[in-house]
């Protein structure tokens, strides 16, 4: 079993003095293993007044619009057909406050169908987080009105439960790409296989014909069907030529501490031309 | 619960850091019960949203760009797209008057922007409060994501004296 808590890095935002809304929230994504049918997210309150924390689960996966960017689909009611653990995953507790400089920790426990089939199942976990008052500041009007906002900071991750061999991979195909102004812009269609979201990175590199590397992107994402992302660039005014964009998905992220997680699958390679006139 | 200051907790975090298990092989199930990773995500208030005064009768807008904008800053992960939504209020709620005592809020196509990596709403990306965005933290370094919010009041000339509040939801989802 692999247990590891690492809260560190995002504490950073502690240094400043920046007033805090809402609840710290860590990892961004959380596997949970069939065997285990546990786990957990840490909550930490870095600002100076007590924080109502409350826990809901829905079921969604990131996925494109029409124009390339990555949005999270929603089914409020997923069929069969969809692998969701919304229906028998439960977080404890829903309701909670969070004191300022504490830190508190929701559970998550699953409790699947008997016959659950083996595979990754999905839900999101969102964490509610009521920040108090955002006064109006420098009112001083003359008839007697007074503005106030409340804000409520919700934060969504993703969960996912793996039960028995799970796999994954991606084919890549359809890669285009754009200078748009001084912005590569890049498309691609990704296919998920297996039967395990395909988490990685989108790695790109601008070649010139001599060989150089004029700019660079990496780009985390998750695969969970098919997605088609457009992905941005600033590379800055490039000399007329010849380039070559070289796109690679690979089953990497920077981001998870524990490599393990992240499953393995061979990269998928394509390069575009590109002509600067 | 645990009550921690904030260098005890950064130091807490690593105490905690405990790997142990076989390496698997490709494609076995992995044993996990709690993940894993090197950030969380935080958001921080940099500036409250501010109308200023607010004359009876007259429209009183505030542009995101404005000094007197609501600004956010989200600490996440380097690089990571994250859909930003907001769940915003049609009216105001007059909490020292009689019931039905209201001010309506607006919020246009224009009356949000975000960007990554730098904190200056000029010549970030705009989009609409009402239908979100998906929005991307900065590179390694600066993995950060800002966000700023106006919108208009428009207080009725018959407007009761008092407070008015609403309430205003942001929802950050990693993609």
């Amino acid at each position: 079993m692999t247990r590891v808590l690492w809260v560190a890095a995002a504490l950073g935002l502690l240094g400043t003095s920046l007033d805090a809304q809402g609840v710290m929230v860590a990892p961004h994504a959380v596997y949970i293993d069939h065997r285990v049918r546990s786990g957990s997210v840490l909550l930490y309150n870095p600002g100076t007044e007590p924080v109502e924390v409350t826990i809901s689960t829905f079921f969604g996966y990131p996925t494109t619009d029409s124009a390339g960017a990555i949005v999270l689909r929603t089914v409020a009611a997923p069929d069969s057909t969809l692998p969701s653990a919304a229906a028998w995953m439960q977080a404890f507790p829903r309701r909670l406050t969070v004191a300022p400089l504490e830190r508190q920790t929701v559970r998550l426990l699953a409790r699947p169908p008997v016959n659950l089939a083996d595979g990754e199942y999905w839900l999101r976990l969102v964490i509610a987080a009521k920040a108090g008052q955002v006064p109006i500041t420098g009112v001083s009007d003359t008839s007697g009105i007074q503005v106030g906002l409340t804000l409520e900071v919700r934060t969504v991750i993703g969960v996912a439960y793996r039960k028995g061999a799970v796999s994954t991979g991606v084919t890549l195909s359809n890669v285009r790409a754009q200078l748009v102004g001084d912005t590569l812009v890049t498309w691609s269609r990704l296919a998920r296989r297996g039967n395990a979201a395909y988490v990685g990175t989108v790695r790109g590199r601008l070649v010139d014909s001599a060989g150089a590397v004029r700019a660079a992107f990496n780009s985390p994402l998750g695969v969970y069907f098919t997605m088609e992302p457009r992905i941005a660039t600033v590379v800055g005014k490039l000399p007329r030529g010849r380039y070559w964009l070289r796109y690679e998905v690979v089953a990497e992220r920077e981001d998870f501490d524990d490599p393990r997680l992240v499953l393995p699958a061979p990269v998928a390679r394509d390069s575009v031309q590109l002509l600067v006139p | 619960m645990n009550r921690l200051a904030p260098p005890l907790l950064i130091l807490l975090g690593g105490l905690v850091l405990v790997r142990h298990g076989a390496a698997q092989a490709p494609g076995a199930s992995v044993s996990a019960d709690a993940v894993v990773v090197t950030v969380g995500i935080a958001m921080a208030s940099l500036r409250d949203l501010a109308f200023g005064t607010v004359p009876k009768g007259v429209a009183t807008p505030v542009l995101p760009t404005a000094a007197n904008a609501g600004a956010w800053q989200i600490t996440g992960n380097a690089n990571a797209f994250v859909s930003i939504a907001f769940t915003l209020p049609t009216q105001l709620t007059n909490i020292q008057a009689l019931p039905g005592s209201t001010m309506p809020i607006a919020f246009s196509a224009t009356s949000a922007i975000w960007r990554r990596a730098n904190n200056n709403p000029a010549g970030g990306n705009v989009f609409n409060p009402a239908t979100g965005a998906t929005g991307r933290f900065g590179p390694p370094g600066n993995p950060t994501l800002y966000i700023w919010i106006g919108g208009t009041v428009n207080p009725a000339l018959t407007a009761k004296p008092g407070i008015y509040r609403g309430a205003i939801i942001v929802s950050l989802t990693y993609l």
